[in-house]
């Protein structure tokens, strides 16, 4: 990756009398390849075969007067515009003392980010993306799915981080991520840094197959209630995991727009159940979210924000480490690197029998409507199948769910699932579910 | 002044056609320069203006197979171009080995053009600090109206240029300008509320425009101030009830309900297709209810040309109840059976644009008055216009939802959902705050129970809207309020 022009300009700019004090850079440059399918036609002019180059460089600049500019630069500006975009973000710099802090060298962890067979697709091989689209279509033929959608992709990505404190740290990584939906119901699909085999890749496809065809058959008439719920991990990620990340974060508690405030993680306050954890390991090897450093140059290490229910850490880049008086942490980039932790998860299906005359809740519509700050929720769950005895599968009850998140994570009903082939677990827990 | 760069690129642009040409292929080419800034400022202080530039080029091909593959870099060189073009035209090639099936464009007229909308010279005048400090004001302001919360003030500004070219000769180029001010106020007791307000224009001059900060301080009045008394509401029993929405929150069913099923790339799968046919002419609504979208200039969702470089039309997707036009882009209009709208849009110049919405409203015909600004009408003004209107006699008790806060659909299914920012009982035992609860239900169910409006269109209510990964501006709106009678498919979720 050539930054020599932009590194030059940084080093030669000055403007009102002002020069670069100090000065980061965290830049990506990136070959990725897409194929999608809409409607069960693969690589349709909407969802094409798709071939993308790319480099873009975020910078912190550090002025003499002690103002900060911050800003994202493209291919053009870092190659041959550095010295213009440099002065004119001199134009949009601002006071602000707690973002002052560039970080120097330090010991950065080896994890496993790069997968050989996931590069040869980011270049343009498309023969590997053959059989998986034979798996899903053959899929769709034998239980008669009326139409499918989805997407593989792969990608390369350079990414590098330099400083004016003598840091220059760069790895090369490698992404891969698919996802198929059945009759635009409910699908599966996983990211991560490499590629899974064919026989993981069908067995994932098997695995989601059972409960979208459930959903063709409507269940008896059930009132509404609160009434047993098991939370499917797709579901605790994207509402349970998704707020309680949002008001770890170190904004939110430093503002105090989060549910969190500063005090109580001085005091390690209660907030979930006494036996919960929630944590983040970006050195899994070749997870999603592995890495080495974060884009401010910080070294990935392993973090836990909720230890035995107790608040331990907020989310914290530097500037708000400093503002919090607290060291900052390495945020997680994608969800497989972040546990929710507890008891025992009980088996599915013995958490299936548990849920008796509950549900089983598949995906939600609606999430990014919900207020995480209070945890209240109230959202459409069209994907929802409901429980007979012993944990059948009875069919599909469209419902509406509601209750609050902080309630239901501390509730002692709550206990864990796991769900094959799934590193979050599944929650079961009272809930209140109306079916429409 | 924005088209510059993409105005200088005509060599590229001929390069590329020519080169498609020599080798049998058809192309699409689509530059983008987009420039973003963004000043935050919380509790008094700004915490940071960021700014980023992006600009690239995508390449669109179809060979002469049919075989249809996008490339794009992100600059302008005419060697990486060709080379570029040249990967798209062999992964066209590969895509014929994936079971992947010809593609082909609707005969298109070759518009050539440029549109740059006036008042663009106040971003080259726009100061971030100067915004920030502006910004800082408005937020003692509003402090001083409505004390006790913390609050959170940001300006955005976007000017998205493109250009797109195309092997028939067409060649437009436009530039989308837009500027957002958006407020958020977090009560600050154990159990803790955030509520948000935004306004909208076409440049960063609207913090010195008197009428839209009126409108915008009002706005954030009121959301400080539901932040506060959320926290003590009570929670709204679950069921199907007498509504009465804003006029936000009827651009949220609009959009969710029926704009993105009426999008052709998804009529193999849409509710308001049949095999792949749009169902024109089908009875979806009342016979009092159209919904229509369309660029509207100024607005924050205005696109003049689509991303394949077809003028944007007016669809005209219910018209008085019977389902009239498709949202399509030159590859899903002959399939669909619809006409061409030219409403493909793209996030970027890297992805395949969709059919996508613009401005989306539902207008009724003989909407009844309601004077004044949409401001004006809290919970009582609102019960004050039912009841003169007859409304609170037909149902004595009605629940408004106030303010949108974003929905989503499953276009297959017609299953949509919204959120609110408050519910109010109104009826015999006065007006009642709850806290907000899911709006759901199918959309045909929710078009037909639209009974009535009061007051004039307002199309401002703004918002982003995601499909297949790719988020752009949408907006819209309707009469100031809607009224719809209960219907068992549309449900207000519940505690």
């Amino acid at each position: 990756m050539d930054l020599a022009a932009l590194l030059r300009a940084l080093a030669a700019t000055s403007r009102d009398g002002c020069f670069v004090d100090a000065w980061s850079v965290a830049a990506t440059e990136a070959r990725r390849l897409t194929l999608g399918t809409k409607d069960a036609r693969t690589g349709s002019p909407h969802a094409p075969l798709a071939l993308s180059e790319s480099l873009a460089a975020r910078f912190k600049i550090v002025w003499s007067d002690g103002r900060i500019s911050r800003g994202v630069l493209d291919r053009r500006q870092i190659e041959e515009d550095a010295p213009e975009a440099l002065a004119e973000a001199r134009v949009s710099s601002y006071e602000d003392p707690d973002a002052r802090l560039v970080l120097g060298p330090a010991a950065f962890p080896e994890v496993e980010v790069f997968d050989p067979r996931t590069d040869e697709i980011a270049g343009g091989s498309v023969e590997p993306l053959g059989p998986r689209l034979a798996a899903i279509r053959a899929r769709v033929a034998a239980h008669g799915f009326r139409t499918w959608s989805g997407s593989l992709q792969a990608a390369r990505a350079t990414a590098r981080v330099v400083t004016s404190e003598g840091l220059d740290v760069e790895t090369l990584g490698t992404s891969w991520s698919w996802h198929a939906t059945f009759d635009g119901e409910i699908g599966t699909g996983l990211s991560r840094r490499a590629q899974d085999d064919e026989a993981s890749f069908a067995a994932r496809l098997d695995r989601a197959v059972p409960a979208a065809i459930a959903l063709r058959t409507d269940a008896p008439k059930r009132p509404g209630g609160l009434v047993p719920v098991l939370f499917h991990p797709d579901v605790v990620e994207e509402l349970f995991i998704a707020a309680l990340l949002h008001n770890l974060d170190g904004a939110a508690v430093a503002h105090g727009t989060g549910a969190f405030r500063r005090e109580q993680f001085e005091a390690g306050a209660p907030v979930l159940r006494e036996d919960l954890t929630l944590r983040h390991d970006p050195l899994v090897p070749l997870a999603a979210g592995a890495y080495r450093f974060t884009q401010e140059g910080l070294p990935a290490r392993r973090v836990t924000y909720v230890s035995a229910g107790r608040l331990v850490s907020p989310l914290l880049d530097t500037k708000y480490a400093r503002r919090l008086g607290l060291s900052p942490t390495p945020a997680p980039s994608a969800i497989d690197t972040v546990f929710l932790e507890g008891p025992a998860p009980r088996p599915y299906e013995t958490a299936l029998a548990e849920a008796a005359g509950g549900a089983l809740v598949l995906g939600v519509l609606g999430v990014h409507t919900q207020d995480f700050t209070s945890g209240d929720f109230s959202m459409s769950a069209p994907q929802t199948l409901a429980l007979g005895d012993g944990g059948r599968l009875e069919g599909r009850v469209r419902s509406t769910i509601s209750g609050n998140l902080f309630a239901i994570l501390r509730s002692p009903g709550l206990r864990l699932a796991t769900f094959p082939g799934e590193h979050t677990p599944g929650i079961l827990a009272s809930c209140r579910l109306d079916p429409s | 002044m924005f088209l510059e760069t993409l105005t200088s690129l005509d060599p590229v642009a001929s390069a590329l056609v020519e080169r498609a040409r020599v080798r049998g292929a058809y192309v699409i080419w689509r530059a983008q320069e987009r420039t973003c800034a963004r000043v935050l400022v919380r509790s008094g202080r700004v915490e940071e203006i960021a700014t980023s530039v992006s600009s690239g080029h995508g390449i669109h091909v179809v060979d002469e197979h049919g075989g249809v593959a996008l490339a794009s870099r992100d600059d302008f060189h005419l060697e990486p171009a060709l080379t570029l073009l040249d990967r798209a035209l062999e992964a066209a090639a590969h895509a014929h080995r994936l079971g992947v099936p010809p593609a082909f464009l609707s005969g298109l007229a070759a518009e050539r053009g440029r549109l740059e909308p006036p008042g663009l010279d106040a971003y080259a005048r726009f100061d971030p600090s100067a915004a920030g400090r502006r910004l800082a004001e408005l937020e003692a302001e509003i402090a001083g109206r409505a004390p006790g919360l913390t609050t959170t003030l940001a300006l955005s500004t976007d000017v998205d240029a493109w250009r797109v070219a195309r092997s028939d000769g067409a060649d437009v180029a436009w530039v989308m300008p837009r500027c957002v001010l958006r407020f958020s106020a977090s009560s600050r007791g154990a159990e803790r509320h955030t509520v948000g307000a935004a306004i909208s224009g076409p440049a960063p001059d609207l913090l010195d425009d008197a009428a839209k900060i009126a409108t915008f301080l009002a706005r954030a009045c009121a959301a400080a101030r539901l932040a506060a008394a959320l926290p003590d509401a009570p929670s709204h029993p679950a069921g199907s009830f007498p509504l009465v929405i804003d006029y936000a929150l009827a651009k949220g069913l609009a959009h969710e309900a029926f704009g993105h099923a009426s999008e052709a790339d998804g009529f193999r799968s849409s509710v308001l297709a049949k095999d792949g046919r749009f169902r024109s002419g089908d009875v979806v609504g009342a016979t009092h209810v159209s919904i229509v979208d369309e660029p509207v200039a100024g607005d924050h969702a205005w696109q003049p040309y689509s991303a394949s470089g077809v003028r944007r039309d007016r669809a005209t997707i219910v018209d008085r109840g019977r389902l009239a036009d498709a949202l399509t882009d030159p590859w899903s209009a002959p399939l669909s059976g619809a006409r061409l709208t030219g409403a493909d849009r793209a996030e970027s110049f890297r992805v395949a644009p969709l059919p996508r919405m613009s401005n989306i409203r539902i207008e009724l015909q003989g909407a009844s008055a309601a004077p004044g600004a949409f401001e004006d009408y809290g919970p009582e003004e609102v019960r004050d216009l039912l009841a003169a209107s007859g409304v609170l006699a037909r149902h004595p008790e009605v629940v408004f939802l106030s303010g949108y806060s974003g929905g989503q659909v499953n276009p297959s299914t017609g299953d949509f959902v919204f959120n609110c920012k408050a519910i109010y009982t109104i009826g015999p035992r006065g007006i009642a705050l709850h806290k907000p609860a899911i709006f759901s239900g199918s959309m045909f169910g929710a078009l037909h129970a639209i009974r009535e409006g009061f007051g004039p269109l307002l199309l401002d209510a703004i918002g982003t809207c995601g499909k297949w990964g790719q988020s752009v501006p949408s907006s819209g709106g309707s009469h100031y309020f809607l009224v719809l009678d209960p219907a068992p498919t549309v449900r207000l979720g519940g505690r």
